[in-house]
């Protein structure tokens, strides 16, 4: 168990240099440059004076071989200094530090609902499976995760913006901003959530535990509310863990279509700027969390599971 | 599993393919289908309500709204499909051959998959596409990038289960060269769950791209295409609500029938899913 901790933990640093050289090396490969990004982002000058243009490159280090800066570029991300924007010369790291934080409320809220939602439904599937409250979950699950997110958030707008009028369409000022965007983001998790618990519960129904409960003398109904329930929880919450990584940046179709100033409105307003040290830093950080909390969503599960084999079956 | 539920998730993948390849025939057939050029502009015709003329009414431009349906279904569909299948084909490779290689191959590709499917997709596809300018290949490649990783997972979980077998252990000790045996003993139970797999991806490839489309990097204006059309819609819609519900209704149709299709399929091979990533 500990080699296993030592070893994925080691790597990790590993990949997170990985991951820096794809993100360092992207915008050059699609041929931006970033003299004429900078450039473009304070003046409107479409064909500079080749000159100017050297002694930019010059001052800022861009003319240095392109390892060199690499490396450079990646020491001052370890020791903190995410750089400045383009746009609005404000350093990186309090650009994504603001946007993270929007972010994570929006989706902690969404993930609590969908959680609170969700895992009393799949427990009421897994009591009485085949019934039609179950098909219906079932139905409902499938449904969830086929939903286009941006879709449902049109057509929220459209029913209690538009035409109610019970709810501001963009912006994030207050509660009433969070219901719409809370609500739309959380159809995919209660989808996957209620299936999972499901199938969590049916399995730890399974266990010896459980029929030693029910040996006992306790009914059916709560011995899987208090028993199953907890037992299943563990692959649940490890389900969580790994949404709330892909959460952190997949919910930029939302933020951008309610105006949310998150990370992911932070990365799309960047990328149409080209403004390369925010979408540098920003992609390095969002997936360096990701790969972070994954891992240990990952570990946490084999911890608490030894039954999962994770290296080769030796014969 | 009890009998009556196998029997009705039968029925539902059965339903989810009909209901795709419906989809699929009335974007390929579209001209078939309609008379209307879903680029013509005819001003003086815009925002028509449905009629007997134009089935589902008619946009801002004038332009008939099922004739974009119909034909805004190609470029979503096709990038799609190109996408998906160059996912499976690249992640099942890899993950069979690091599940026959084993040792720190396997371990490095693990860890390496692990990453890219931290990975938030649609962030991913959104800097990609918007860095290489929108177009066929570069949408492709912004699905491909994170795509890749389930397959390799799943063909790697099977190909573990297929190792212990006898008749694999056999064909090593005769001296049989892996290509061989991958080809001849693992591959075909590989086709089965990749394809079901290839299913499931296919809906969220498929959201993927038409929500980066939505955001303006998928097909460019006048080309018809279900995203785009979501948003040429959304500052019309409180008047003309069926111009976002269309476009919209497709998509889900066609995603939910795809993900129907896939668990079904899913569970008719029994594939192992492993965990709670599947």
């Amino acid at each position: 168990m500990a080699a296993l901790l030592i070893r994925r933990l080691a790597f990790l640093p590993v990949l997170l240099v990985f991951v820096s050289l794809l993100v360092f090396f992207l915008p050059r490969l699609a041929g931006v440059d970033p003299t004429l990004a900078i450039l473009h982002a304070r003046v409107p000058e479409r064909n500079p004076d080749p000159e100017v243009l050297d002694r930019i490159r010059a001052e800022l280090g861009l003319d240095r071989p392109v390892p060199l800066r690499f490396l450079s570029w990646l020491e001052r991300l370890a020791r903190g200094d995410l750089g400045y924007s383009y746009v609005t010369r404000e350093p990186v790291a309090g650009l994504l530090r603001e946007g993270l934080a929007v972010t994570a409320t929006l989706v902690g809220l969404c993930l609590a609902l969908a959680v609170v939602v969700a895992v009393p439904l799949g427990v009421v599937a897994a009591i009485r499976p085949g019934k039609w409250l179950d098909n219906l979950i079932a139905i409902g699950s499938q449904v969830g995760v086929a939903v286009p997110e941006y879709w449902i958030a049109l057509l929220l707008i459209l029913l209690f913006a538009q035409r109610l009028g019970w709810l501001p369409s963009a912006g994030w000022r207050g509660p009433a901003y969070m219901v719409m965007p809370v609500l739309t983001l959380a159809f995919r998790p209660i989808a996957y959530f209620a299936w999972a618990t499901r199938a969590a519960v049916i399995e730890a129904m399974r266990m010896d535990s459980f029929r030693a409960a029910r040996a006992r003398g306790l009914t059916r109904t709560r011995t899987i509310w208090v028993h199953a329930l907890r037992n299943a929880l563990i692959p649940v919450v490890t389900l969580v863990a790994l949404w709330l990584a892909g959460m952190l940046g997949g919910s930029v179709i939302v933020e951008v279509i309610f105006g949310i100033p998150g990370i992911g409105l932070v990365l799309y307003n960047a990328v149409l700027a080209t403004d390369l040290p925010l979408i540098q830093a920003g992609l390095v950080f969002l997936i360096s969390l990701a790969v972070v909390i994954n891992t240990l969503a990952d570990l946490a599960y084999v911890a608490l599971n030894p039954a999962i084999r994770l290296s080769r079956p030796q014969p | 599993m009890s009998r009556v539920r196998r029997r009705s998730w039968h029925a539902t993948a059965v339903a989810g393919l009909g209901i795709f390849l419906v989809v699929v025939a009335i974007t390929v057939c579209a001209p078939f289908l309609t008379h209307y050029d879903p680029i013509d502009q005819v001003l003086r015709d815009a925002f028509k309500p449905p009629s007997a003329a134009h089935w589902l009414g008619t946009d801002r431009l004038g332009r008939d709204l099922f004739a974009r349906i119909a034909y805004g279904g190609r470029f979503p569909l096709a990038i799609t499909l190109v996408a998906v299948s160059v996912s499976a084909i690249f992640g099942t490779l890899v993950g069979a051959i690091v599940g026959r290689v084993g040792g720190a191959v396997e371990e490095i590709a693990m860890r390496l998959i692990d990453v890219f499917i931290s990975f938030p997709s649609i962030l991913v596809g959104l800097v990609i596409a918007a860095l290489l300018k929108p177009g066929f290949g570069t949408l492709v490649l912004a699905i491909t990038v994170t795509d890749w990783t389930p397959f390799a997972r799943l063909a790697r979980a099977i190909t573990l289960e297929i190792n212990t077998r006898a008749y694999i252990e056999a064909a090593s000790a005769v001296g049989a060269p892996e290509p061989l045996i991958l080809r001849k003993h693992v591959l075909h139970h590989l086709v089965g769950p990749v394809l079901a797999m290839g299913f499931l991806r296919f809906g969220h490839g498929l959201l993927t791209i038409a929500g980066l489309s939505y955001l303006g990097l998928g097909a460019q204006p006048p080309a018809p295409d279900w995203g785009a059309m979501l948003a040429e819609a959304q500052p019309y819609m409180m008047r003309f609500p069926i111009l976002v519900l269309a476009p919209g209704l497709i998509i889900f149709a066609t995603a939910l029938s795809v993900v129907l299709a896939g668990r079904g399929l899913m569970l008719m091979f029994d594939a192992p899913h492993g965990g709670p990533r599947a």
